[in-house]
């Protein structure tokens, strides 16, 4: 039966039960618990990070379907969201970018004593919002979808161009050095074949890059292998708070001061992480100074107040859920992070797009499905295990490091099986620790890597349409609108009031 | 930052004229018919222009902070010493395969940090590189080199 005639004899809540079938067969239901376990150690321990995880375990893969891929691609990413706040609140140490802001508000409860009540607050708040993004996946991504049916090369184009801009827009650094940082990425994806003529570009006469550059050693180099070499520079002993970890439920206070807290963090994770360029970490800083704003005593904040818990953990579980939302219905991965999952659609021979929903209606109502597993299994096992996961973060370093590394090593080289990708690995790993001296980003790079291959093809064939006409795109109201955004955006920075703005929140974020 | 941005800025100036004289030679086509150097040509020259914007940004601007030197961590002789064990590892692995190859790297990576004792550095050694070839080798089916030893 053709997904049509599915879709017509069955109803949304069929939809929904079909996808429970596909998770709750045993493959997948292991893969859910594995990916949501490995993705909670990613998150307690600094060093690895989600990207560095899903391309370690990619290579498992590729025996199984494409839908167990991504459960367990997406149990990683979740989990790592949920571990993330672990080491904020308990070491003062985000285990990664996404829990940053958790340190702040979540350190100060354990040193008063109330670990207990953050951990609490920070697993039940991101269950919550990791629900509420599933509910709004279902809802947005389907129509979404088929309105993208009508897109063309130029729509394609203008919003491939707008998420790029919003991601170097968004950056942490400068802007200039985001925007170097994504035409570096766009020169890198277009090493290889030429997909139109089949000829090879940028390869100096090497067979290995007439596939391009991995993405997999290219994400673990700059993003594992960096990392590590940031920190063998300092010394490996950490301070980790001794507090004894009692009353893991909030009390009734706790929950009146954090449920509205953790409501707005659930909204505004899951509008920014469907945002081209949005994402986990963005929600946090705009969930944490929305809280901020409208408390009655803001002067709390920074001293341990709860809300400074609950909203930037809600926002960054609802923002994982919902950045699954440009990938499934439009095919375009709107963070590094879902660049990966693109990668792993990619291997398994699914080209993502408006008809994957289509075509693959196990993948995505199992997906979504094992979304509620996953965060379901995440808040039964992470409650309990709070002691266990604080025994993980007493590993000293110096014994993680070396195994950190050989998993970057045994993943870059068994994704094709060639020492080639060792060295690829190597020399970004290189690059990316150089890059952190000099303050450029690898996000906009990776972002651009991936979408760079999609934005000439889009460009190629819109300019191929029009006859050479560049009014191609703005005669189309869909590529108009996007291209608009990232004009203004652009030109934003150039007015000392948005400047100005934008200073601010890099001093907030600093 | 000065120093850092005026540097980098210029390698990437560097770089953009290196792509965009490649880019000329693979083609850029016509605006009907665009080429497979096109996309590159356009990144590559936008990067060129941010590049010397950078450069003169960096070179106008008064440092108010002093930025850190580029070897600023108290350990960074470990990452010369830890690259040069990688690229070993990587020339090494299809020879020896991967238990010895790997049995030597991870030797060389644990002393890095614990030199002072051996017992800790051998067993943790053996250790990681069996349990890791059990996991991804017999149980994930991963293909690693047998090397000229046949294991």
């Amino acid at each position: 039966m053709g997904y049509s005639g599915f879709e017509e004899k069955v109803g949304f809540f069929d939809n929904i039960i079909y996808g429970f079938q596909v998770t709750f067969q045993p493959i997948n239901f292991l893969f859910c618990g594995i990916g949501v376990l490995v993705g909670t150690l990613v998150g307690v321990l600094p060093g690895i990070g989600p990207a560095g995880a899903m391309a370690l375990l990619l290579p498992a893969t590729f025996k199984v379907s494409p839908t167990s891929t991504l459960i367990l691609l997406a149990g990683i990413y979740y989990g790592v969201q949920y571990g993330g706040s672990t080491t904020s609140i308990l070491v003062n140490i985000p285990g990664e970018a996404s829990s940053v802001v958790t340190c702040i508000d979540g350190y100060q409860m354990a040193r008063q004593g109330r670990a207990g009540p953050a951990l609490g607050i920070a697993a039940i708040g991101s269950f919550i919002a990791g629900t509420i993004a599933n509910v709004g996946l279902m809802f947005v991504a389907v129509p979404l979808a088929r309105a993208a049916l009508r897109f063309g090369p130029p729509e394609y184009f203008a919003l491939m161009c707008m998420g790029l801009i919003i991601v170097t827009y968004l950056a942490q650094g400068s802007i200039l050095k985001a925007i170097m940082m994504a035409l570096v990425g766009i020169i890198l994806g277009s090493i290889g074949l030429d997909v139109i003529t089949g000829l090879p570009r940028f390869t100096f006469g090497i067979n290995e890059l007439t596939d391009g550059v991995g993405i997999i050693p290219l994400v673990m180099g700059l993003f594992g292998i960096s990392e590590i070499f940031v920190n063998l520079e300092e010394s490996l002993e950490r301070e980790i708070f001794k507090t004894h970890i009692k009353n893991l439920w909030p009390s009734l206070k706790d929950w009146a001061q954090a449920k509205w807290a953790v409501v707005r963090g659930s909204i505004i994770g899951f509008l920014l992480g469907i945002l081209p360029g949005g994402g986990a970490v963005i929600a946090t800083f705009v969930a944490y100074a929305v809280e901020k704003k409208v408390a009655k005593e803001p002067q709390r904040f920074g001293k341990g107040a709860i809300e400074g818990v609950a909203g930037p953990e809600s926002a960054n579980n609802a923002a994982a859920g919902s950045s699954l939302i440009p990938l499934l219905s439009l095919g375009i991965p709107p963070n590094p992070i879902m660049a990966i999952f693109f990668s792993a659609l990619i291997i398994h021979g699914i080209q993502p797009g408006p008809l994957l929903i289509k075509q693959h209606p196990d993948l995505f109502w199992g997906l979504v499905a094992s979304l509620y597993l996953g965060n379901f299994l995440l808040l039964i096992l992470n409650l309990p295990l709070i002691s266990m996961w604080v025994k993980v973060l007493e590993i000293p370093y110096k014994l993680l490091f070396p195994l950190i590394l050989l998993f970057c090593l045994i993943g870059a080289y068994s994704m094709n099986n060639v020492v080639f990708d060792l060295y690829v690995m190597i020399f970004f790993g290189v690059v990316g620790w150089i890059m952190k001296k000099f303050g450029y980003e690898g996000a906009p790079l990776i972002l651009a890597y991936v979408l760079g291959p999609m934005l000439e093809n889009s460009l190629r064939q819109s300019l191929l349409i029009s006859g050479g006409s560049f009014l191609i795109f703005v005669s189309r109201p869909i590529s108009a609108i996007a291209l608009g955004i990232a004009f203004l955006l652009l030109l934003s920075n150039l007015f000392p009031y948005f400047k100005k703005q934008h200073e601010i929140y890099e001093e907030f974020k600093e | 930052m000065k120093t850092f941005d005026q540097t980098s800025s210029l390698f990437w100036l560097l770089v953009s004229i290196s792509v965009f004289v490649e880019s000329l030679r693979l083609g850029i086509g016509t605006l009907k018919n665009p080429g497979m150097g096109f996309l590159t040509f356009s990144a590559s020259g936008i990067l060129g222009i941010l590049s010397l914007i950078l450069f003169f940004k960096a070179s106008f601007k008064k440092e108010e902070v002093k930025t850190a030197p580029f070897f600023a961590g108290m350990f960074w002789k470990r990452i010369p010493f830890v690259l040069i064990v990688l690229i070993l590892y990587s020339r090494m692995m299809p020879i020896l395969g991967y238990l010895i190859s790997t049995f030597l790297l991870m030797t060389a990576l644990f002393w890095i940090l614990e030199r002072k004792k051996i017992a800790f550095v051998f067993v943790s050694s053996i250790l990681s590189t069996l349990v890791t070839y059990l996991v991804f080798s017999k149980w994930l089916n991963c293909q690693f080199p047998d090397g000229l030893f046949g294991f």
